[in-house]
């Protein structure tokens, strides 16, 4: 199974359009979103920084699964089938190969941020947000996953590209939640999206992610989880 | 050459036959793809598939792989349940629908496959066998077909399994990959491993393979050697120009099995064509008069029934001398006449007829 988690994290990292898109895109944003204008406090960069890293690795998860419903429909899933690598551990390390590379991402929007941006934060700080943004997009990599094997693979690139956008501007991640109107902002709080972020935000304002945080997200795990797993057992049998 | 750790392992497995089908069955809705299958493999043959498109041969492989489940009856592996023997590393395959794995070099394609398998041979070695040792440093997604086919050869070979299975191996490949695909599974069979692979080639299938089985609407038809399917489709071919004359009484001229007319032409299948020759003489019908040997493909022919003949059968496989199917095997015979409109089929009754002729059972008799 590291073999195969090997050969995956490789071939992602050799995907142009990922590299373009899953890391580029994050931190150009970022720079964008935090020097354009002239009221742009210091708060709104450290705030901003996990929001577009969160927005990044939210890119990255979803990805994965892109691979996968590329991988099924060229028939390549099939052929692992007849090798003696059990199924279970091809999805194991497709979901293991999800939480890798999300990490350049979250690395590169935070350095952006510290470097680019001089945001201060103490080492423990950095760390501590970077591990967060980490573990946070591992529903996300099960959302992507359940996509990958229940849908075709350009549905799945739509489908993919859909929940990345939607789930980042209502979670607020590009854009504070404190200006979107008061539906949207009580909406935004139920987001995994959302309280992605705030995880990582917790980290930056050196306080403990609440319990509310840790919920939600973790429900959404569940959903997340329980849909992969459908979508795996339903398709294992005929890719 | 070597004895391979593969064939060791099967060997622990006792002397069951590396494939063993019974009663086989796989249906889809109304569709019988596999349709009661019998069938064993015996460890280091050589073994040819062969049927038409949508003969059952990829569904039959699906059950052999343990890709998919038979509705009825069983398919052992070296008496193990597929999917226990794919996990124990005695079967690669290469199957028909692969495209190339993207932003993957060919090294690292074939180590990763190879690293699966309990007891792979070196790459080195594999990549050599499937003859793209110079190929090792592209992009497997950046080659062209023929060389993509041999990356998909050498996965499956790697892992240095007992049984390999080709799934049309050569669909699409030019004549002169096609060859060089062939010498890389020459080599391989050599090493005393099973092969078996599917075609709707003949001379495929009588070329390289030790044994050849035809599969036709999911039943086995007939399992030998080429020539033993020549034989067993029986008699030649005795062809003469009509020069205006009728074709009256020719299907009850002696030895005659079935006649068919092109163009100006008489085509007749004939269990003893010295005599039906002989009897043509006196008629005085001997104008560009021929006599051919049955081929492989007038075999073939015989051996499966005629109503698939222009679902993208190879032009090869239908084109010459068809008396159509003295070896008619079902009692569809009204849909088999029906398709075969085209071949301007004279005197119906001398099919019925040939349908009991000694040829056609001795043509079951291999089944």
């Amino acid at each position: 199974m590291f073999d195969y988690l090997v050969l995956e994290v490789r071939r992602t990292l050799r995907d142009t359009g990922f590299v373009i898109f899953g890391i580029g895109m994050p931190v150009l944003m970022y720079l964008l979103f935090t020097n354009i204008g002239d009221d742009v406090g210091g708060r709104w960069r450290t705030a901003s920084m996990v929001g577009m890293a969160a927005y990044g690795a939210l890119g990255s998860a979803l990805n994965t699964g892109t691979g996968v419903a590329e991988d099924k429909s060229i028939g390549w899933l099939r052929q692992l089938r007849i090798t003696p690598m059990r199924p279970r551990s091809v999805v194991i390390g497709r979901a293991l190969t999800g939480s890798v590379v999300v990490l350049p991402a979250i690395v590169a929007v935070l350095l952006a941020g510290g470097v680019v941006n001089g945001v201060r934060l103490a080492v423990w700080q950095w760390v501590l947000v970077a591990v967060l943004l980490w573990l946070g997009a591992f529903p996300f990599t099960l959302l992507g996953i359940g996509n990958g094997y229940r849908l075709t693979a350009q549905t799945t690139g739509v489908v993919n590209v859909a929940c990345n956008l939607g789930m980042s501007i209502v979670g607020g991640l590009w854009f504070p939640v404190d200006l979107f109107p008061g539906w949207l902002r009580s909406l935004s709080s139920y987001t995994p999206t959302n309280r992605f972020a705030e995880l990582g935000v917790s980290a930056t304002e050196k306080a403990a992610p609440g319990f509310g945080t840790v919920a939600v997200l973790g429900l959404w795990m569940l959903v997340f989880g329980s849909y992969a797993v459908f979508s795996y057992r339903r398709s294992a049998r005929t890719v | 050459m070597t004895t391979t750790s593969g064939t060791a392992a099967a060997t622990a497995q006792g002397a069951a036959p590396a494939v063993s089908f019974s009663g086989a069955v796989r249906t889809f809705g109304a569709v019988r793809a596999v349709d009661g299958v019998d069938l064993e493999i015996t460890r280091g043959e050589t073994v040819a598939l062969l049927g038409r498109n949508g003969a059952g041969k990829s569904t039959a492989i699906s059950l052999l792989l343990g890709l998919d489940d038979p509705d009825a009856g069983t398919v052992r592996l070296f008496g193990q349940e597929p999917e226990r023997a794919v996990q124990a590393g005695l079967v690669g395959a290469m199957l028909q629908e692969g495209r190339p794995v993207r932003r993957v070099t060919v090294r690292e394609l074939v180590t990763f496959v190879a690293r699966q398998y309990p007891a792979p041979m070196p790459v080195a070695e594999a990549l050599e066998l499937a003859g793209i040792t110079e190929l090792a440093g592209r992009r497997a997604d950046r080659l062209s077909g023929g060389q993509t086919q041999r990356v998909r050869f050498a996965v499956a070979l790697v892992g240095d399994p007992a049984l390999i299975v080709l799934d049309e191996p050569t669909a699409a490949l030019d004549v002169e990959a096609r060859r060089a695909f062939w010498a890389s599974m020459r080599a391989y069979a050599r090493r005393g491993h099973t092969v078996l692979f599917s075609t709707h080639y003949l001379e495929e299938a009588d070329a390289h393979a030790d044994r050849i089985v035809v599969i036709d609407h999911g039943r086995i038809v007939a399992d030998g050697s080429g020539d033993e399917l020549k034989r067993a489709a029986g008699g030649n071919l005795v062809s003469f120009d009509l020069a205006g004359h009728g074709t009256e009484g020719l299907a009850r001229l002696p030895g005659v099995l079935a006649v068919e007319v092109r163009g100006d032409r008489a085509l007749l299948r004939s269990e003893d064509s010295d005599a039906t020759v002989i009897a043509l003489a006196e008629r005085g019908a001997i104008r560009g008069l021929e006599v051919t040997a049955a081929s492989l493909e007038t075999a073939f022919l015989a051996l499966t029934s005629s109503d698939a003949a222009s679902d993208g059968t190879p032009a090869g496989a239908r084109a010459p001398a068809a008396p159509h199917s003295a070896a008619a095997r079902r009692p569809a015979a009204a849909e088999h006449q029906a398709a075969a409109g085209d071949r301007c089929t004279e005197d119906p009754p001398a099919v019925d007829r040939a349908a009991e002729e000694p040829a056609a059972d001795a043509a079951r008799e291999t089944v």
